[in-house]
Order: C-alpha cells, then structure tokens, then sequence
C-alpha cells in the first residue's frame, strides 16, 4: 500500500492562534486503503490539524494536498466536494429527517442533475440509484434494524455509524475520524474497527484522530504521534509502543494532569 | 406517468368547483387558492429550508405591480411582460438575499422587514406609475391565444398556477437540493462537511420562492383587476408565516391546512369576535409553538401512530 502515491499529503502544516503555537510544522502522508492513526495527549494540536484539512480553520503555513492537488485555503463544502468526508465526534444527525435522507444528505456531492432537470421530472433514475445505494450503506454499518427510527432517538453508539454510513455515501477517497471510539461501549468498539478496517479494504484512505491507544494500536497501519504541536514519532504500532519519547509525553501529560 | 395523471385530475377537479359556485364565493375560493400558492412557497423557504423572511408579500406585489404596468403603461405583449416581471423578482431577491446570507439568519428576517416595508411606501409614493395609495385599477387581462380568460375560467389559471407551484416544490423537496435545504437548516456545519454550499442553498432557496411569489403576483394582479398597496404590506407576511406555523411547518400539507385554516377561520369567527380574529390567530400560534411545533399535520401523524 506504500508503493502508491499518497492520496492525503501534509506538508509543514502549521497554525498559530495569536502568539500560540497549536501546530507547528507537520508532516505525513496517508496512502489509499491505509488507516492512518493521528494520536497525542490532550492539546498536542490533533483537532487542530484535523480541523485545517477539513477546512474549517485557516492554516498558518504549511501545504496541504490531496491527490496531488493543494486543498490549503478551499471552505469545508469544496474540500468534501474534492473526495474528503468526515465524521464528527459529537454525532451531528440533520434532526428533521428520516434516517435514508440522512445517508442521501451525504452522497450530496455525487448528484449530477440540476435544478432544471429536477423540475422537469427527469432526475428519478439518479435518484432512485442512489436511494439504493443508500439503503445497502445502511446495511453495511450495521443500522438496518434502526433504518425506519428518528434520527434523535438513536443510541450514541448508532449515532455514530450514521455519521460513517452519511460519509461513505459521498464516496470519499479519504476519511476522517474524528474521534471515533470517544463515548462507545466495548462491543460497540468492537463493532467500530470492523467497520473501518473494512473501508480501508475498500480502498480508502483513513486518517483517525484518536484518544484512546488501546483502540488505536490493533487498528492502525501506521501511527503519528504529536506533543505540543510537533511530530514526535511516525511508524508501525509496534515501534510506537515501544518508543520511549511516546511514553514520556504519555507519562509526563499524565502526571500534569495529576 | 402517473404524476401527470395525479395532477391533471387535481386541476379538473380544482377547477371544476367555481362552475357550481355563485360571484361571491367564487372570489372566496380564488383567494383561498391564492393564499395555498403562497403558503406552499414560503413554506419551502421558512419551513424546508429554515430561514425567516418577510418579503413574500412584497414579491407578490413585485410580479403583481410589474405585470400591469409593463403591459399597460410599457405596452409590452404578454408573454415579454410575464417574463421581465419574473426576471425582477428574480433580480430583487439576489440583491437582498446575497449580503444578508452571508451573515447569520437574523439579518435575513431583518433586511426582508425593511424590503416589505421599503415597498409599500414606494407603491405609496410612486406616483402614476404605481398610483399611489389607491393603487392602479381599471385594465383589463389581454386575450391569451384568442381566448379571454374571465370568470370561472380565469379560475382554472389560478388552479393551474398552485398545482404548477405545487409540482416544483414538491419535486426539489425530494430530491438534493430539497435534502440540502433541511440540512442547512438543521445542521449548517455538518451540511458544509457533506459538500454542501450554504450560502448558495439559501440564496437559491430565498430567489426561487421569491419568483414563485412573483408569479403568483402576476396572475393575482387579474383577479380583482386592481392592485393596491395595503394587500403587499407586512402584516399579510406575518399572517403567512402563523398559516405555515400553525399548519405544521417543512410539510407541504401543513402550508395547505395552516392556509385553508386561518383563511377561512375569520369568516367563522366574525359572528363571535366580529373583527378581532387576530387575537384568535395569536393564541393558535403560541399553542402551536408551546405545544406542537411539528402543527396540525403533526397532530395528524401523532394521532395515526396511535391508532
């Protein structure tokens, strides 16, 4: 999976907020059908970093590019448009629609009639497909028994699989988990990095931003680890679980903390 | 296919009603059709798409306004007039919804207060053009295609402008476009995440069910054959929006039943409360508020998963 060219490529990515220093210079790459684990003490810049690809906060400096082209600087709706599609890690459900629209909501991008040709009556095979589409993601996250529920009644945990099944909708070529695993209970994790690892299978690419090491290290391909706004290790999860500066800034967040 | 049966037979049968009705409750249902037309489209913009406006009535009064004096003071046919009207409507809600979506909802609701307001003082104000205060009355509808649409049968042109009206929103409301309008209004930042432009959403949200009122304007304009400022002012936009509220707002049958509801509500009260039904519509809207946002249709819906 290596041997491909990256699909997400981040360059000296860097974002300041007045005199601090939130990011301060980063750099990795995700590679298509690899799961990318981003993980860091709480304030090491992850959000952060997620937050300047997605769009939603304006970079410093640094480059950013996804399939070989620079997304640095695009608002939120143009970079999705592009193939990135994420998820939120407070569970962000449109309240005031069915469970499939949800879904339909995400495979927004992927709709090529317009306006006129809706009007006119001529977009119901498009449509229709796509509902299709819609209904087998519903199955493959594993919401089919929910499938006719209010979106606001769903369990945390469904909630969840609803934001997973809305991206997969828009076909992304890169994921971004914000936080997947935060708030589910351990057969609902369980559940999760089934879920993603088949994504990954599917040829996507997927950057987690992760809290929980005990979730990430068995799922990811490849783990980069920040403090203070800087990378501080990049490699396989076995070498990160046996570096030593990863158990300091651990360790040493921890006792902070204390 | 059956969509355009479905439709043709409700135009029959819509149209059908004025032959059995006398003068008077014949303008009572064409205005009750008008006020549908109406709630239909700002139910789209306030109830689908989430965003408060009260410049309904002032683009009625824009396509009503611009109909007559284009074919009368500008003697342009027909169909040329139809069209530049639309087009200002069209013109009018870009220049009020691009800068005020920018912002966050509230300047909406307060940049469309000014507009309605702004517009009856122009109609006040215009002189020959508009008439003034007394409006501008006295025209006559052309023929159109040899036939002179009056009566009854100018009835049926108002039945085909809401099933017209109808089929358009009904059919964006089930497709993206209608999607990423409950989606800007639920969630704008989980919309924007999806690909969804949200300033572009509302501002073609706002423009279309601006022209869709425009149009609606051009063809009440024939009704009475008079068009007076009083009718485009805002206490008519509030009324729309206590109809969609009231009706259940964001369903296509609620904009119906709010319409039909506080529409025909007045004729019924009169006896009892003589001219101060108002009062009547204000408490059905806190009730609706406090008790059932979701309206009567939500009442409908609450009552038939029970059963």
């Amino acid at each position: 999976m290596t041997a491909s060219a990256p699909v997400l490529e981040v360059r000296g990515l860097a974002k300041h907020f007045g005199g601090l220093t939130a990011v301060g210079g980063v750099d990795f790459e995700v590679h298509e059908g690899e799961i990318l684990g981003l993980i860091g003490p709480n304030g090491a810049g992850k959000s952060t970093i997620f937050n300047l690809i997605a769009g939603t906060h304006a970079a410093s400096d640094g480059d950013v590019r996804f399939a070989g082209e620079p997304i640095l600087g695009l608002p939120p709706h143009r970079i999705a448009a592009r193939g990135i599609l994420r998820t939120f890690q407070h569970n962000r459900p449109f309240g005031g629609m069915s469970l499939l629209d949800n879904v339909l909501v995400g495979a927004h991008v992927r709709f090529a009639s317009s306006l006129w040709s809706i009007v006119a009556g001529r977009s119901r095979a498009e449509e229709r497909e796509r509902r299709e589409r819609a209904e087998a993601l519903i199955d493959f996250v594993g919401l089919g028994e929910a499938r006719s529920a209010d979106v606001t009644t769903l369990s945390f945990g469904q909630g969840r699989l609803l934001e997973i099944a809305r991206a997969l909708a828009g076909e992304p070529r890169l994921m971004l988990f914000d936080e997947p695993a935060a708030g589910l209970t351990p057969p609902e994790l369980e559940r999760l990095a089934t879920l993603i690892r088949g994504i990954a299978a599917r040829g996507i690419a997927v950057l987690l931003i992760e809290h929980d090491m005990h979730f990430l290290l068995p799922l990811a391909h490849r783990v980069v680890v920040l403090n203070f706004g800087m990378k501080i290790a990049d490699g396989r999860p076995e070498a990160i679980r046996a570096d030593p500066a990863v158990m300091d800034a651990y360790l040493g967040s921890y006792a902070a903390h204390r | 296919m059956s969509g355009f049966v479905k439709a043709g037979l409700a135009v029959l049968v819509l149209a059908g009603v004025p032959f059995f009705l006398g003068d008077y409750h014949n303008d009572v249902y064409r205005k009750l059709l008008l006020w549908v037309t109406l709630a239909l489209g700002y139910n789209f913009l306030f109830g689908v798409c989430g965003q408060v406006a009260f410049s309904h009535f002032a683009f009625y009064g824009i396509g009503a306004y611009s109909i007559v004096i284009l074919l009368f003071q500008l003697h342009l046919p027909l169909p040329l007039a139809a069209l530049c009207g639309v087009g200002l409507c069209v013109l009018f809600a870009l220049a009020v919804a691009i800068p005020s979506t920018r912002l966050e909802g509230f300047y909406l609701a307060l940049a469309t207060l000014a507009l309605g307001q702004l517009f009856v003082v122009v109609l006040n104000e215009g002189g020959e053009v508009t008439g003034g205060t007394s409006g501008l009355a006295n025209y006559r509808l052309p023929e159109v295609l040899g036939l002179s649409l009056r009566g009854p049968a100018y009835t049926g042109v108002i039945v085909l402008l809401l099933v017209f009206t109808f089929v358009v929103l009904a059919r964006l409301d089930r497709s993206w476009f209608g999607r990423a309008c409950r989606a800007v209004r639920d969630n704008p930042e989980a919309a924007a995440a999806m690909g969804i432009d949200v300033a572009r959403t509302r501002v073609t949200a706002f423009t279309l069910t601006s022209a869709l009122a425009g149009v609606a304007g051009m063809v009440y304009a024939f009704v009475d054959n008079t068009v007076n400022p009083p009718i485009f002012g805002i206490e008519n936009a509030f009324l729309l929006l206590f109809m969609v509220i009231v009706g259940g707002a964001g369903r296509h049958a609620g904009a119906v039943i709010g319409a039909a509801l506080l529409f025909l509500l007045p004729f019924w009260l009169a006896p009892l409360v003589g001219q101060h039904h108002v009062l009547v519509f204000g408490l059905l809207v806190v009730a609706a508020i406090l008790f059932k946002p979701s309206g009567l249709v939500g009442i409908y819906d609450s009552v038939r998963a029970r059963s």
